[in-house]
């Protein structure tokens, strides 16, 4: 046998769950442009019956918890996704800027090749003619300018490369700590059984954005999160995260150091992974094709130079200052080490009319003096590897943008809020709230009869 | 099965790509090229450096072969007149070896070949844009000195160096002959047989003034033989001028093939991709503007 009392606590139940049902509708509908917001679902659950033989009654319903719909999985996928995202966009950004100095222009270096050979076949014509002369020497020092330059401007990128570095482990120092901070708030929740929705949403951004700057791999153990980069190298573990310093080691770039151990090499991935390959991968690897080339013509030159004779009959001298013998800066440092024009060595017999020196010197442009190719083909090789590194960057970016869209909307799909079906949710509970309240209402009515039940006889 | 509620993000991520797809149309237009970066197409980006470098060397050729023509065709006429006046020679010593003329005539004649000598050395010593054109490689001296002392009633200061300059690719041409070879060769020394020449009109010696007028026959046609060098190398210029003007026609075909934007296919995909844009705009504002809460009163 039920009573009215029961009756009633079971429709003040239902009032009670749809409230907060609603709440959590509210809560969804106020957090629908929330970037990382997961939708909150109310678990809605019948109350334990009561025996009361032979009947089996009942009790109502209960908010048994709020639970924040999420996809650990897909999650784990966009963060890997975001990771080569960030690493590949800031090697295109980077490497996009390198192949300026690539680009044809009058004062680029392929340019600045043949004019130079064009002069010295020019001064072919007529050896002891002096504005002949003092073209080869101009086209020597547009050459040198244009090395010079674009060297200049590849140190000039690996010091904003550098600087990159420096702001972007601040960033991640700075998500570390906040991970580390979330770690507390939603163990201390759910040390008490509580649900830490919203801070695991918190969280879980944190540890996305975290993905874009540098490779991250994810722990997930006993309610404490691990977080280390991909080669183990720990961020945060639980309440505590562990900072990641810089300091210029004796080359001059800035290193990135974890706990006094050197862990520049084993960053691969995020925007930092993409900064290092450029400045520590593509740029020297271009810069070293430029400074072969710049040896490479220099020494050639020179030793034509030296084994003819110049416009008074003496031996020729370097053309250009001899470069480094192990190459490196060559391209920085190339200039010409001859001001009057007599000196070029045109003659190869002695004589100021002589042009055999001149004619020995123009055939190095189609010889194999750099690397086994002539200037010219070696130059486009260099252009063709940068152009090339920066279209394949470029492709896999694209790709990887594809993937990433695809997986945000998969996400968005299992957690992202619809305003449509929040809105008919709304309608329900409110419903439902609307009829418990008219239950209410029936039992208040009841319990008046039954209170003044010995006044209706009459 | 839910589907994603927002939409935006990918309408945003499509608008962005629209706009990239019209900029680099639009870069494409405007410069004309669709290579404008070697990342664009990094292969035609290489190619068009080499096709940079042989257009410019090709232009240097003909500039070269235009500098070296005047020279050779100067030294070609000079040569020619240099032909004349040993013919007068030989005309004089022929009158000068008739047994009809007197001592007196012959010195006169004598005088006259002089004269010629004088001439021969000038036209020997001819500079050209300040370089002397028979010297050999010693361009900056005249090559011919009258000496008294001498044998030949010269002395020849050049030297027997040759030049060659290169106008295509592997492919060079010698651009002088020196004197030495031309008016001094042993056997066909042109200047000896004049002095010869004078010589036996001097002394009346008519045996003597025949056999100089053999020489100087001798070193007439050996000059000829020798000028068809400047002949040649004048002809091997012409055709490597035409061939080379082919060739940097070619090679403008192959640059604009490369790097060479295909405006009328440029023009169409901006067109598409502006309305591509429209349309997304448009459906854009169509679809995020209505949801449930509109409908509920």
């Amino acid at each position: 046998m039920s009573s009215l009392n029961a009756t009633l606590a079971t429709a003040l139940s239902g009032l009670i769950a749809d409230q907060g049902a609603l709440e959590a509708t509210s809560n969804n509908v106020a957090n629908a442009n929330t970037p990382g917001y997961s939708r909150e679902v109310p678990v809605l659950v019948a109350s334990d019956p009561v025996v009361d033989d032979p009947l089996t009654l009942g009790t109502g319903v209960t908010l048994q918890s709020i639970q924040s719909i999420t996809d650990p999985i897909l999650e784990s996928q966009i963060q890997q996704e975001t990771q080569s995202q960030g690493q590949l966009s800031s090697l295109v950004s980077a490497l996009s800027q390198t192949q300026v100095n690539f680009t044809s222009s009058t004062g680029d270096i392929g340019t600045a090749i043949t004019n130079f050979f064009n002069s010295v076949n020019q001064l072919s014509t007529s050896p002891a003619d002096l504005s002949l002369r003092q073209g080869v020497l101009t086209a020597a020092d547009n050459l040198a300018t244009a090395f010079n330059t674009t060297a200049n401007n590849l140190t000039a990128q690996t010091t904003s490369l550098n600087q990159s570095v420096v702001q972007t482990v601040g960033q991640i120092n700075q998500l570390t700590s906040q991970i580390a901070q979330l770690n507390g708030q939603i163990a201390s929740l759910e040390n008490v059984g509580e649900s830490a929705g919203t801070f695991i949403d918190q969280r879980t951004q944190a540890i996305d954005q975290l993905s874009s700057l540098v490779d991250v791999s994810v722990i997930q153990s006993n309610n404490t999160l691990t977080l280390t980069t991909a080669s183990g190298t720990a961020l945060v573990a639980g309440q505590q995260s562990f900072q990641l310093t810089t300091q210029p080691v004796a080359s001059g770039a800035q290193d990135i150091f974890a706990q006094g151990n050197d862990i520049t090499s084993t960053i691969v991935s995020g925007q930092l992974g993409g900064v290092l390959q450029a400045r520590d991968q593509q740029i020297p690897s271009i810069q070293n094709q430029l400074d072969t080339l710049a040896a490479g013509l220099a020494n050639a030159v020179n030793g034509v130079q030296t084994a003819g004779y110049d416009l008074n009959g003496n031996l020729g001298t370097d053309l250009f200052n001899p470069p480094p013998a192990n190459v490196t800066g060559a391209a920085a440092s190339l200039s010409v080490a001859i001001t009057d024009p007599s000196l070029i060595a045109a003659s190869s017999d002695g004589t100021s009319g002589s042009n055999g020196n001149a004619d020995a010197m123009y055939a190095l442009n189609s010889q194999p003096i750099i690397d086994g190719q002539n200037p010219t083909d070696y130059y486009s090789g260099t252009v063709f590897n940068i152009g090339n590194a920066v279209s394949n960057a470029t492709a896999e970016q694209n790709a990887s943008s594809l993937v990433l869209q695809q997986l945000n909307d998969q996400n968005s799909a299992v957690s992202g809020v619809s305003l449509d079906e929040e809105a008919a949710n709304m309608i329900q509970y409110q419903q439902a709230y609307a009829a418990s309240a008219q239950v209410i209402t029936s039992i208040n009515d009841m319990l008046y009869d039954v209170v003044n039940m010995n006044t209706l006889t009459t | 099965m839910r589907i994603n509620p927002d939409p935006l993000p990918d309408l945003l991520a499509a608008l962005g790509q629209n706009e990239q797809q019209i900029n680099t149309d639009l870069e494409q237009i405007s410069s004309g090229l669709s290579v404008n970066v070697p990342s664009d197409d990094p292969a035609a980006a290489a190619g068009l450096v080499e096709n940079a470098n042989q257009t410019s060397q090709a232009d240097q050729f003909l500039r070269s072969i235009g500098s070296v023509q005047g020279e050779l065709q100067n030294a070609d006429s000079t040569l020619n007149s240099v032909t004349t006046i040993l013919q007068q020679a030989i005309s004089l010593g022929v009158e000068g070896a008739n047994g009809t003329v007197n001592a007196a005539d012959q010195q006169a004649l004598a005088v006259q070949v002089q004269g010629i000598q004088s001439q021969l050395v000038n036209l020997a010593n001819l500079s050209y844009q300040g370089n002397y054109v028979f010297a050999g490689t010693a361009t900056q001296t005249a090559p011919y000195v009258l000496d008294p002392t001498s044998p030949s009633g010269v002395d020849y200061v050049g030297n027997s160096g040759v030049n060659s300059i290169t106008i295509g690719t592997q492919f060079t041409v010698q651009t002088n002959l020196p004197g030495s070879e031309l008016f001094s060769s042993p056997g066909n020394d042109a200047f000896q047989a004049l002095q010869d020449l004078i010589t036996g009109l001097q002394s009346g010696n008519t045996t003597a003034i025949s056999t100089a007028v053999g020489e100087v026959t001798g070193a007439s046609n050996y000059i000829d033989q020798q000028r068809v060098f400047y002949g040649n190398t004048l002809n091997q210029l012409d055709s490597q001028t035409t061939y080379l003007n082919s060739d940097i026609t070619q090679l403008a075909t192959q640059q604009n093939t490369l790097g060479g934007a295909d405006l009328p296919a440029v023009i169409t995909n901006l067109q598409t991709g502006e309305l591509s844009r429209q349309a997304t705009l448009e459906s854009m504002s169509d679809t995020l503007q209505s949801d449930l809460f509109n409908y509920l009163k």
